[in-house]
């Protein structure tokens, strides 16, 4: 689609680009096409500001990263590859990455301080948009399925995960054996995927 | 669960990005020979890109969207105004991959005597300019992207720092030794890594890189395996 109206030289207006799929908009985003950045920021800022959040436990700290990370984003745009996942999958590990380059900058984490009377979550259902309640639908199946976890199992996954402590690390905090802070992953993302309904043909 | 001999179980805590990097690295050579670990990598992976969802949503502010696409548009700007569109930027890192690395051997003396062979192209005043380092770690590319008084480095299939590492960007101003930054990165699994350099590149005539301990170092503590010259 937007492909026909390139080559015909019309501009999108932005009500058009909203309809087109993550995947669609990269490609204009890689021509450099800003108006398509805006769309992708806008579906995926929330839930990349969440994870920054909940890694680094400061709203500053968090919107850098985020700053940071779309502005890499829109610079590397071409480097998007979807064969290799979601456009979310990639922002959300960009995300991540941000979000531990900033620990180590720090030398340490700071120290948390989320407020919760803000968080989508505590907000009346009729306060928020169709999206939001879909996020926050999504984001309550997750968190069930990690509560349900055995504790020393969510554990080492929590602190890989948002921590990005690597197991080595997770042992020495725990005082446990490496390979028992593998396991623990392992057994722990076994149960997730199932939880989560992943195809169980696979091989666990 | 992996049962080849030389499977060791580490295929959740890669997904995770929890392997010391020497670990990944010699994890991902181990998929390239092993069906059962690709298949439990592929297995876990939707399971652990699930794992932002479980954060607390939170709205973001309408200050941060001004931020983040300003500063697009800013970028843009710069670019169109250099006459440097983005993709000609990557087309030129592209080809800057293909050049043959330098040996590890030669490390030390290569950081030394590479800065000779840079390609500085200048878009001028006011535009993009894309300087493109001298790598001698085994592999990778690098180039640092000066627009408006703001610099990023941009490495590329660069190896990890090391395990308790991490990469220092470092400034030289004249004949001394050159200046710490608080510009501390690490790579992605595929050597990627994009790293803003802080304060502005006034009066500095090379910007370096070298591996030194989570937290960065005062002075460095290896030769440098990235090195671009400004002047």
């Amino acid at each position: 689609m937007y492909l026909d109206q390139r080559v015909l030289g019309i501009r999108l207006h932005s009500r058009d680009l909203r309809s087109l799929a993550d995947e669609d908009l990269m490609e204009l985003v890689r021509d450099g096409e800003a108006a398509a950045f805006d769309v992708i920021f806008d579906r995926h800022a929330g839930r990349a500001f969440a994870l920054a959040y909940r890694m680094c436990g400061r709203r500053a700290t968090a919107e850098d990263v985020v700053q940071e990370a779309f502005l890499s984003l829109w610079r590397s745009g071409g480097r998007y590859d979807p064969r290799r996942g979601s456009v979310r999958a990639w922002v959300l590990s960009v995300v991540r990455n941000r979000a531990i380059d900033s620990f180590r900058r720090e030398g340490t984490k700071e120290s948390r301080d989320v407020h919760d009377e803000l968080a989508v979550e505590r907000a009346p259902a009729e306060a928020l948009t169709h999206v939001e309640v879909e996020r926050r639908e999504e984001g309550r199946e997750v968190r069930d399925a990690l509560s349900r976890l055995p504790v020393e199992q969510r554990q080492v996954i929590e602190l890989a995960y948002f921590g990005g402590f690597t197991h080595t690390q997770i042992a020495e905090m725990l005082e446990l054996p490496p390979g028992t802070v593998k396991g623990r992953m392992r057994l722990g993302l076994t149960k997730l995927r199932l939880a989560l309904g992943e195809p169980s043909e696979a091989v666990l | 669960m992996s049962e080849t001999g030389e499977c060791r179980g580490d295929a959740a805590a890669y997904v995770l990005g929890a392997l010391e990097p020497e670990e990944a690295e010699r994890f991902r050579a181990h998929l390239a020979s092993c069906v059962i670990c690709r298949d439990e990598v592929a297995a876990f992976q939707p399971a652990v890109e699930a794992l932002p969802m479980a954060a607390p949503a939170y709205p973001v502010s309408r200050a941060l969207r001004r931020r983040v696409l300003g500063a697009v548009r800013a970028d843009r700007r710069s670019a169109v105004g250099a006459n440097t569109a983005p993709r000609p930027a990557r087309s030129r890192f592209a080809r800057a991959r293909r050049q043959p690395a330098l040996a590890l051997g030669a490390l030390a003396f290569a950081a030394l005597v590479a800065v000779a062979a840079l390609a500085l192209s200048s878009a001028g005043s006011g535009g993009v300019r894309v300087v493109r380092a001298t790598v001698t770690s085994p592999t990778g590319s690098a180039q640092l992207r000066l627009s408006g008084g703001h610099a990023e480095l941009i490495v590329r299939d660069l190896p990890a720092p090391g395990a308790g590492r991490i990469y220092e960007v470092w400034l030289r101003r004249g004949p001394g030794a050159p200046s710490p930054t608080s510009a501390l990165f690490g790579v992605t699994s595929s050597g990627a890594g994009d790293v803003g350099l802080p304060g502005n590149l006034h009066g500095v005539s090379e910007v370096l890189v070298t591996p030194e301990p989570l937290g960065g170092s005062s002075a460095p503590s290896s030769p440098a395996v990235i090195v671009a010259r400004l002047t």
